[in-house]
């Protein structure tokens, strides 16, 4: 597969199925067997996705897909895109109004869900009329048809190629003003992505994929490089089970956030710690399930002293640096390179240049803008087309990047989730028992810091402010993502610092009591 | 149960296993991650042959919590 060959993400869909054929490309548990969907199939499911849309609308539209990965999931995605349509891919953890706002956000006429969203359906249907179609996975009484269903019914169409140029996806990411901001890629952001590397894998590869699929991170990382080199993608068909499926499908490529990083060494250091009879290294690679090669980390810093761990272990880590407005790769490490406290190497065909301290970016892999917010657009793109990271850094004289610090103010969770601080302060603006409240992350943690507004509870108790507070951030959770959560909090007896302008001062942290 | 969960918390968080309590909330009080704890209760799913369902984890805070809610799935 080459540049020339592979412009869009059409062409690599029918390539990848020329190339590996009848070879595995997706397994996935199925009560108690595996089933696998070989690379020439999984083209031609997506030629039959084509041509249903293509018989509902003459029109090229916009489709939102949500759900955990899944051969049906993608099938739906590369169906969509591979006719010049736009796929919006939307957070599986979303909370009903979220789904809805987006969906009527990205001008979506067709809905692709997984069935367990079914019982969501009908307040979607009343919330967003935009929407004409509703399009379940998997059998489901709740859409207007299923995919089966259009397997079975449509004959394989490929028509409508798109060009690279062409817009391909919008991704929803939290922006720092506490509004998600749709990311526009492009196919030929993508496939550059998809391409800026070399020999990073080969069709004896096998990955679990464990992260969220309509991340840019996981669909560029996992799916369109298996489909460039003929990998086979395992499914990790839940976050309970990542121990379970290691050993189950035995990858020899995972890629990882430091969240899960951090946490699989915790449990081989434990059992290390009880069979002191056998070699840590040992452990290590039964965890994995014997023949890994390797993980790639990204989504957060990952700290040097697990890459060093690891290593000991016998199990090398690269690290990369990214973002959603870059498809997502600016550098990455390889997995026989020297450890360092860089995040990588800039991948090819991308220029960082440091302006103020900021990494600013320029690439092929580079986003067109946010959808309709060029307000947004102007800020984050330079009119010659040079990306802010709002990341603190530099380049070494090996074009390694180092990250030294944020420059906007977004938490970046160690699951590589962004949070916006803004977004979850902005969901205490109707309390009047609250009068100022921070939003930060502590020690990994999301933290509001509250100042109570005692007009609010008069006579009340320490204690009385205290359980009040935490049944209203149990409110305010409820109708958040999980990875959102407000998981501490802490009371404050003063009112925080303001600047002039009457904002608070975002480096009082860790002050109030925490409760 | 309780004495069980205790033996499997420690090889996620570094705390003493005496300072665990049914009130001990697994985030806030003993420093769990949330795929920590997401981790421990696949491992109790394989240790008690039981099915969790991922939609119940956000309401389970508390150690108590957690075994009231995975003895109601053990039957």
């Amino acid at each position: 597969m080459t540049k020339e060959n592979v412009l869009t993400l059409s062409d690599l869909v029918k390539q990848s199925a020329a190339e590996y054929g009848e070879k595995a490309f997706m397994q996935e548990k199925s009560g108690s067997n595996i089933t696998e969907l070989s690379f020439k199939d999984f083209y031609e499911n997506t030629k039959r996705v084509n041509a249903f849309l293509k018989a509902f609308s003459a029109e090229k539209l916009h489709a939102a897909v949500i759900g955990p990965t899944s051969s049906a999931y993608l099938e739906c995605y590369f169906g969509t895109v591979m006719g010049g349509n736009v796929i919006v891919p939307l957070d599986a953890q979303l909370p009903c109004p979220d789904i809805c706002e987006l969906l009527v956000r990205s001008d979506s006429s067709v809905f692709f869900f997984d069935s367990r969203y079914a019982p969501m359906i009908d307040a979607i249907r009343n919330n967003c009329g935009n929407i004409k179609k509703f399009v379940s996975l998997q059998s489901c009484e709740a859409a207007d048809i299923a995919l089966p269903d259009i397997l079975a019914a449509f004959k394989p169409d490929e028509s409508g190629a798109p060009k690279p140029v062409e817009l391909a996806s919008i991704v929803y990411t939290s922006g720092t003003t506490g509004k998600a901001k749709g990311v526009m890629l492009t196919h030929g952001n993508l496939i550059d992505n998809a391409m800026c590397r070399e020999n990073e894998s080969s069709p004896a590869d096998v990955l679990l994929t464990v992260l969220p699929v309509h991340h840019v991170y996981c669909f560029t990382c996992d799916i369109l490089l298996s489909l460039r080199y003929g990998a086979t993608v395992c499914v990790n068909d839940s976050m309970l089970r990542i121990a379970q499926n290691l050993k189950l499908f035995r990858p020899t490529l995972i890629l990882l956030v430091p969240m899960i990083v951090e946490t699989i060494y915790k449990q081989i250091m434990a059992a290390a710690g009880a069979k002191k009879d056998i070699p840590a290294a040992a452990i290590a690679q039964a965890v994995f399930g014997g023949r890994l090669k390797g993980i790639y980390s990204g989504g957060a810093y990952l700290s040097p002293e697990l890459i060093k761990g690891y290593n000991a272990l016998g199990i090398p880590i690269a690290q990369g640096y990214g973002m959603t407005e870059c498809s997502p790769r600016i550098s990455t490490a390889t997995l026989a390179d020297e450890f360092s406290e860089a995040v990588g190497t800039i991948v090819n065909g991308c220029e960082v240049k440091i302006v103020e301290g900021e990494i600013t970016v320029k690439s092929p892999s580079v986003m067109k803008g946010y959808y309709k917010d060029e307000a947004a657009t102007a800020e984050a793109l330079t009119p010659d087309g040079w990306l802010r990271t709002g990341d603190l850094g530099y380049v070494d004289e090996k074009n390694r990047v180092f990250i030294t610090g944020r420059k906007k103010n977004l938490i970046i969770l160690s699951n590589g989730e962004n949070v916006s601080p803004e977004e979850l302060e902005n969901k205490f603006a109707m309390e009047d028992k609250v009068k100022e409240v921070l939003v930060y992350a502590e020690e990994g943690v999301i933290t509001a810091e509250i100042f109570p507004n005692s007009d609010a509870f008069p006579g009340a108790s320490d204690k009385d402010i205290a359980a009040s507070m935490r049944e209203l951030i149990n409110k305010i959770n409820e109708n958040l993502p999980s990875a959102k959560t407000i998981r501490r909090i802490r009371l404050r007896k003063t009112e925080f610092d303001k600047t002039t302008s009457k904002k608070i001062r975002r480096n009082q942290t860790e002050q109030g009591e925490a409760i | 149960m309780f004495e069980q969960l205790k033996e499997l918390i420690v090889n996620y968080v570094d705390v003493d296993p005496e300072s665990i309590t049914g009130e001990s909330r697994f985030i806030e009080d003993l420093g769990f991650n949330s795929y920590d704890f997401m981790s421990l209760l696949g491992e109790l799913e394989v240790t008690l042959g039981v099915t969790v369902d991922e939609q119940e984890i956000v309401k389970l805070h508390t150690v108590d919590e957690a075994i009231k809610y995975l003895e109601s799935l053990k039957g």
